[in-house]
Order: structure tokens, then C-alpha cells, then sequence
């Protein structure tokens, strides 16, 4: 059990810098070269924090009337992109705070949103609909035929768009607008994530299991037995390892060789809350887990997807989200009270 | 860690045209130091300035199991998701249903999803009835007979459209059906604040305490006639009819509005709760006692009663004056005939519409058995889950020191101790609502959990 109340933070964890924004932290990011962590916070503020020493670099406390929803890293530049209650996304740039683009999307909350991995595209959910927007914030593609609200998209490609809503995940070419592949399956779909080939889609379903597909064969399967719904779900860097939450345990799945079906999964136990957030590191098998319980695991794993926890950190509340630094040499975890914490990683 | 009180959800039900959006603006607009968050299905009705509205496209996911308990309503468990990321800027949420919506998926929501049910509780479903339609709804739609099902609340409005005899029918009709469930009349939704909202402040027992009959199928009595006496002796004459003996009670200072009249009928419950004194033809009546007239013997029977003081008398009776020709008349010499009745009411049109729906209300004092209550109400939530709307109620658990109480969604249940029992006498209440239910088997299963 983590020891909280010790409050240090323990193994590969290093104490970092510390920041605070307006109201529970709903999601942030890197930029490309850890100059500065982001923040959207359910006030409608968005934060720039100086990556080195969590100085305030620049903050709009009112960007987002109703409070931020999603917030999205452009892949290659010092950019992102905030969506919210209000119906609109904005394009910032990270440096100073300027917003390149303000986009109305609709009257609804924007909930999702994911840039292409050339960063020549965003894609921003509203209830049914998903759009298109190019460089120059400019509509260039409206995907409006979901049957309910989108839960989550994803680009499997430069040129192909991923959606999933109740019952399926659409593939649809992005600059035609054409679906490409429909994968259906009656649950509600309230998470999805891709492999980094984009063969493998694994969503996290209402009912408490974890659906994937292989897209190249269209064999689906079915991970169930979570005590909650896994709304937390992330592939490591080569495709082998899925960790999910939906509970206290993470649970990590391995695709290697004839896996995950018909194998044991990794059971990673720690946390004493619902897990809500994982993040792989790039370039290995590091695994960072926030829960409920207000505490942040890192977690080596094997192939196979047992692992042990290498480093362990308290933060103020309910974790939100945990952000790798693209090195990999940083941490960064959100949460309820509107933290910011950051550590290094040794 | 955040370990803090849920948040208490409200759900609106009603047909179009019942007042749910007149009632929520009043809710909105009273000062009642609340602030709520508002999830409407309907747009652009409510517009109040301090409320935080959010309007949602009801969405209902089923599961891939193909179960209907475990339907939910996607667009809610988004939208309370995101409000708890927000619970220090409001402290109550109402959930206004379309006017057809079925109100299980949204009661069942706030079961089936461990996030929501972390966070946010269910704590009444108010359904509002419009009186003048309310027959014809039922009749033809399942989901008019769902939203009477499954509420806490029922508020019986536009009762200026529609006389009180139809609204007495009305209202039995509801109960019938729903007897978990508290009627309130209103005309223009005009119900205060304290009535719909926080009912978990309204739990079985104090619903006892205030309305005995709560767990009667109906009034033990069908008729009441209010006369206003002067000092003198009368003569209660009754002729034949159909049984040889009738029940009585005789409440003093009875009032004639409606409101005067369920009081009786209230203090009246009690008061034939108790053994019938019998009464033969011949005999003085006392006033206040439950009293049991002997009427077998041929042709008209007469009782006696003496009032002292000029006085207004309810007379409860079993069966209505009709039946009987029950007449009060002056013994001193008269003139006119009978003493007319200030006011009539009837009180029970038994079984008048045969709803597929009822509800079911067993009391039982004892201590149950926890692996066979478990075991029991497993199995019937498996086999009738589907039917049953609603369930609520408290138990004694062997060897627990405190009440457990419970309340159900179809096949979803949750429960857990609250206070402890104390100097209060350990017993059982559970109310089941639903479709087709057999009375019997349920009763039996539970009595079968008593050690």
C-alpha cells in the first residue's frame, strides 16, 4: 500500500516542480522538447508552465467559457490545441500564450480532440460529429454519420481518421471523407486506443471489459472481468504491450506471440483507488499510472506484461492525468485540486 | 481521500404537458439556497440566470448482453462525469426527462456506473401527473405507467381541470399502482421545494409516522358522510343490504374540506386497526371507537346517538349509505325526513382498473437470515428483474446492529447498514413495484428469510 502520508516521493521518482492552476486540472501536455507543460483546467484556463522550473510562462484563466475539455499536443512544434464547453477549439502557441486559431465548432461541448501524426490536421469530436480542421484551421473534412455522441478519435495514420461511439469504430479516409473499415460490436464504447502500426484498435467498454479488434483480420476479442469500466488504456512503443485500468490493478495485456488471447495477463497491484490515467514512456517498457487514491506508480514491465513498481509519488487529490516527457527523463501528473506536480525520472 | 457527501440527483419525469418545465422554473426560482445543475432533454424552456443548464441528447446504450437492466443513459454519464470535475460549483443536480422516456435507463445509471455511483446518488424520482390526461396516458402508454411506477413523488397537477371525485379516483388508481410513492396535488406545479427535492430525508419510516395508510392497499372504509348536529338524540336507521354486519367509526369535529376529510381517514385507519366493539340494533353509539353494527336481524335496525354539544360528526362507514340506505335522523319528532349530509365521500373504487403494474408491501417484524435473503433475492431479481421496477426498503439483519436498507433498479441493487436499531422494536419493510407480480410467492419467499 503507498505510504501517502510519508509524502516523498519514492524509487526512480525525483522531486520536481510543483504548479497550480485554477480549478480541477483536466489535461495537459509536453511540448516536443519538454520547454513547457500545458494545463486546461474545468474553469476554462490554460496554463503554460516553464518545463525546467514550473514558472508561470504565460496563463488565459477565461480561454474556454464552461471549463476545458480536451486539451492536444501538436506532435512536432510548440503548439496545441484546447477544446471545451463552449463549442469552440483553440490553436495556441505554447511559447507565449498567442492563439493561432480559434475555431467554432459547435453548439455542444467539444470533447475530443487528436492531431494527425504529421500535425497537419485536428480532429475535434462534438456530440455526433467530428471535423477536420487543417494547418490553417480551415474545415477540411466533416465526418457527421456516428449514431451517438463519439467517445473518442484517434489517427491510425497521416491519412486515416479512427472514431468510436456506441456500438462501433469507424475508419474513415480523411481527406475523402470514405469509411475504410467498420468494426461493430453492441457495447458502449467509453475509450479507444491504437496500436502504433495501427492493425490493433482496444476500446474500454461501459460494461467493464476491454474490446479489440485486429484490423487486418477483423478477429475481435474481449477482455472482460474489470470491476469498473476501463476508461484508461495505453500501448507501449512497439505494439506488444496494452495496460489498461478499470479498477484498482492495472492490467497488461501481451501481444506477443499468439497473445493476448488465451494467456495471463499482467496484474500490476498498488493502487488503492481506481486506476484513471496510464502513460507509457517512449522507448521502453516504463509504465506510469495515476488513481483515485491520489498516488502515481512507475511501473517496469516484461514482454509478457508483469512488471513491478519502480517509483511511487502522493500528489494533492484524485490523479487526472500523467504526461510523460518525451525524453522520458520527466513526469508530470494532474489533479482534482488543480495541481500540477512534476518529478524527475531517474 | 475526497471523501466527501454525494451529490444528490433528482430526476424529472412526465408526459408533455404535465408541468415538468413550469415546476423546474419555480424549483429554479425559489430561494431555497441551493445551487443546482440542471441536464435537460428538451431545449430552450429553462433560462435562469444562476442555474448551470446543460442540455444533453438522451442517449440509451444498451449493453451487449442484451439485458434491459443494464440500459443506461450514455449522454448522463458523460455529462456527470464532467459536472463532478466541477462539485464545488453546484450542490444538487436535476435530471429533466423527455416526456416519453422510459425512466429506468436513467434510474439505472446511477447503479450501473461505478464512477457515477462514487460520486452522485439517486434520490427521487418525481413524476409529474397531469390530471386531466393521466387516464388516457395510462391506457395507452407503457411509459405513462413507468414514470407513475417508478417515482418517490407523484404530483397529481392541473387539478383545477378536473372535479374531486375524479381525482379521488385518480389518485387511488396511482396508488394502486405505486404505493411507494407520495401524492401531491397541485395545480400550475405549484408544490414548494422541500416536497421533491432531498427526499432521502423522506425514508420509509418517517412516511409511516405521518400516513399509516402508506402501506394499505386502500381505506378500510368506503364511504364517509359529514353531518353537522345539534344538541339532541339521533337515530341511525339502516335497512337490509348485503352483509349482516357493517363496520363503523364516528369521528368528532370532523371538517368538510378535502383536507379535513383525509385527516380523518387517517386517524379513522387507526382506529379500525383496532378490535370492533359489536353493536346491536337498539344500542347507543359511542363516538370514536371502531364499532362492528350487527345487522342480521329482518327489516330496519336502528342505533342511537346522543350529542351533548352542538358538534360536526364524520361517520366512517364500510360500505357506502347506499348500500344500506343508511339514514341519521332527529328522534325528536321531524318534519323533513333525514338529516342531509353536509359532505359525501367515497374512498375506494377497489380494483376499478386492473393495472398490470402494482406494487407489493411487506411488514414483518423478526430477524432475517442473511444467506437466505441473499439467496432469495438473488434468485428473484434473476427471474423477475425485468418486471420489477422498483424495490426499497430496511431489514434487521441477524446479529447487525443497525438497519440495512436498500433500494433496487430492476436487477441492480444496492444496499448497505444505517443507523443502528437502538430502543426501536426490530422489523422488516420492503416495497416491491412492478409489472405482474405475485403477491404470494414474494411474500412468502421473504417470510421464509425470517429466522
Amino acid at each position: 500500500m503507498p505510504d501517502l502520508n510519508g509524502g516523498s516521493p519514492k524509487g526512480v521518482l525525483r522531486p520536481g516542480w510543483s504548479a497550480e492552476v485554477g480549478d480541477y486540472a483536466i489535461a495537459g501536455g509536453w511540448t516536443p522538447r519538454g520547454e513547457a507543460l500545458v494545463v486546461g483546467d474545468a474553469a476554462g484556463g490554460v496554463y503554460a508552465f516553464d518545463g525546467k522550473s514550473g514558472a508561470t510562462i504565460w496563463a488565459q484563466r477565461e480561454a474556454h467559457e464552461g471549463g476545458v475539455l480536451a486539451l492536444a499536443m501538436q506532435p512536432n512544434r510548440a503548439a496545441f490545441a484546447t477544446a471545451g464547453q463552449d463549442g469552440r477549439v483553440l490553436v495556441w502557441s505554447a511559447a507565449d500564450g498567442r492563439v493561432d486559431h480559434a475555431i467554432d465548432v459547435g453548439s455542444g461541448w467539444v470533447e475530443n480532440l487528436a492531431w494527425s501524426p504529421d500535425g497537419q490536421r485536428l480532429a475535434a469530436s462534438c456530440s455526433r460529429e467530428v471535423h477536420a480542421y487543417g494547418a490553417d484551421g480551415t474545415e477540411v473534412r466533416r465526418f457527421d454519420t456516428h449514431p451517438s455522441t463519439v467517445s473518442a478519435v484517434a489517427w491510425s495514420s497521416a491519412e486515416e481518421l479512427a472514431t468510436a461511439c456506441y456500438g462501433r469504430v469507424t475508419f474513415f479516409n480523411a481527406s475523402t471523407g470514405t469509411v475504410r473499415q467498420r468494426l461493430e460490436w453492441k457495447g458502449s464504447l467509453v475509450s479507444m486506443v491504437l496500436s502504433p502500426d495501427g492493425d490493433i484498435v482496444a476500446c474500454g467498454s461501459q460494461d467493464n471489459s476491454v474490446h479489440f479488434w485486429r484490423r487486418s483480420t477483423e478477429q475481435d476479442s474481449m477482455m472482460s472481468g474489470y470491476p469498473g469500466k476501463p476508461s484508461a488504456l495505453a500501448f507501449d512503443d512497439t505494439g506488444t504491450l496494452l495496460a489498461t485500468g478499470g479498477g484498482e490493478a492495472v492490467t497488461v495485456w501481451s501481444f506477443q506471440g499468439k497473445g493476448p488471447e488465451g494467456t495471463r495477463p499482467g496484474v500490476l497491484e498498488l493502487h488503492f483507488g481506481a486506476v484513471t490515467t496510464l502513460a507509457f514512456a517512449r522507448g521502453g517498457r516504463r509504465l506510469a499510472s495515476g488513481a483515485r487514491d491520489g498516488a502515481v506508480v512507475v511501473w517496469s514491465l516484461g514482454r509478457n506484461g508483469q512488471g513491478d513498481p519502480v517509483g511511487i509519488a502522493p500528489v494533492a487529490d484524485v490523479v487526472g492525468a500523467v504526461y510523460w516527457r518525451p525524453d522520458g527523463r520527466a513526469l508530470a501528473a494532474l489533479d482534482a485540486q488543480g495541481g500540477a506536480t512534476t518529478w524527475r525520472v531517474g | 481521500m475526497n471523501a466527501t457527501r454525494k451529490i444528490p440527483v433528482t430526476i424529472l419525469t412526465g408526459f408533455l404537458g404535465s408541468g415538468k418545465t413550469t415546476l423546474l422554473n419555480r424549483i429554479l426560482r425559489e430561494e431555497h439556497g441551493k445551487r443546482i445543475a440542471v441536464i435537460e432533454n428538451e431545449f430552450g424552456e429553462v433560462g435562469i440566470d444562476q442555474a448551470l443548464v446543460i442540455n444533453a441528447d438522451e442517449e440509451i446504450f444498451e449493453m451487449s448482453n442484451g439485458c434491459i437492466c443494464c440500459t443506461v443513459r450514455g449522454d448522463l454519464i458523460r455529462v456527470l462525469g464532467n459536472l463532478m470535475k466541477r462539485r464545488d460549483k453546484f450542490d444538487y443536480v436535476l435530471v429533466e426527462t423527455t416526456g416519453l422516456a422510459d425512466p429506468g435507463p436513467v434510474a439505472q445509471t446511477f447503479f450501473m456506473d461505478d464512477e457515477i455511483r462514487a460520486e452522485f446518488e439517486l434520490d427521487g424520482i418525481v413524476t409529474l401527473v397531469d390530471a386531466a390526461h393521466i387516464e388516457q396516458q395510462l391506457g395507452r402508454s407503457d411509459e405513462s405507467t413507468e414514470q407513475v411506477a417508478f417515482a418517490d413523488v407523484l404530483v397529481l397537477n392541473k387539478t383545477d381541470l378536473v372535479d374531486d371525485d375524479a381525482l379521488d379516483k385518480i389518485e387511488v388508481r396511482l396508488r394502486d399502482m405505486n404505493r411507494m410513492a407520495r401524492v401531491i396535488r397541485s395545480q400550475m406545479a405549484d408544490v414548494s421545494v422541500e416536497t421533491v427535492l432531498n427526499l432521502a430525508a423522506f425514508d420509509l419510516d418517517q412516511a409511516l409516522e405521518r400516513r399509516p395508510t402508506f402501506l394499505e392497499p386502500e381505506y378500510p372504509f368506503e364511504w364517509t358522510g359529514v353531518y353537522s348536529l345539534d344538541t339532541g338524540r339521533y337515530e341511525l336507521s339502516l335497512a337490509e343490504g348485503p352483509d349482516p354486519a357493517m363496520s363503523l367509526v364516528i369521528v368528532p369535529d370532523q371538517g368538510t374540506d378535502d383536507s379535513a376529510l383525509r385527516e380523518g381517514a387517517e386517524w379513522c385507519v387507526r382506529r379500525y386497526a383496532e378490535p370492533a366493539d359489536d353493536i346491536r340494533p337498539g344500542d347507543e353509539i359511542p363516538v370514536g371507537k371502531h364499532l362492528n353494527l350487527l345487522l342480521d336481524s329482518p327489516g330496519r335496525k336502528s342505533f342511537f346517538l346522543e350529542v351533548d354539544t352542538q358538534a360536526s360528526v364524520g361517520l366512517y362507514a364500510q360500505h357506502t349509505a347506499e348500500e344500506f340506505d343508511l339514514q341519521l335522523t332527529n328522534g325528536a319528532p321531524h318534519v323533513n325526513g333525514a338529516v342531509p349530509a353536509e359532505v359525501e365521500r367515497t374512498w375506494v373504487a377497489q380494483h376499478e382498473h386492473d393495472d398490470e403494474v402494482g406494487s407489493i408491501a411487506i411488514e414483518a417484524e423478526g430477524d432475517v437470515d442473511p444467506g437466505r435473503l441473499n439467496a432469495w433475492l438473488g434468485e428473484l431479481l434473476r427471474e423477475r428483474g425485468v418486471d420489477i421496477f422498483r424495490m426499497k426498503g430496511f431489514i434487521s439483519l441477524a446479529d447487525e446492529a443497525r438497519r440495512f436498507v436498500f433500494q433496487g433498479v430492476h436487477m441492480l441493487f444496492d444496499g448497505q447498514p444505517d443507523r443502528p436499531w437502538g430502543d426501536t422494536p426490530r422489523r422488516n419493510q420492503l416495497i416491491f413495484i412492478g409489472r405482474n407480480l405475485d403477491e404470494r410467492s414474494i411474500r412468502l419467499g421473504f417470510e421464509a428469510c425470517l429466522i
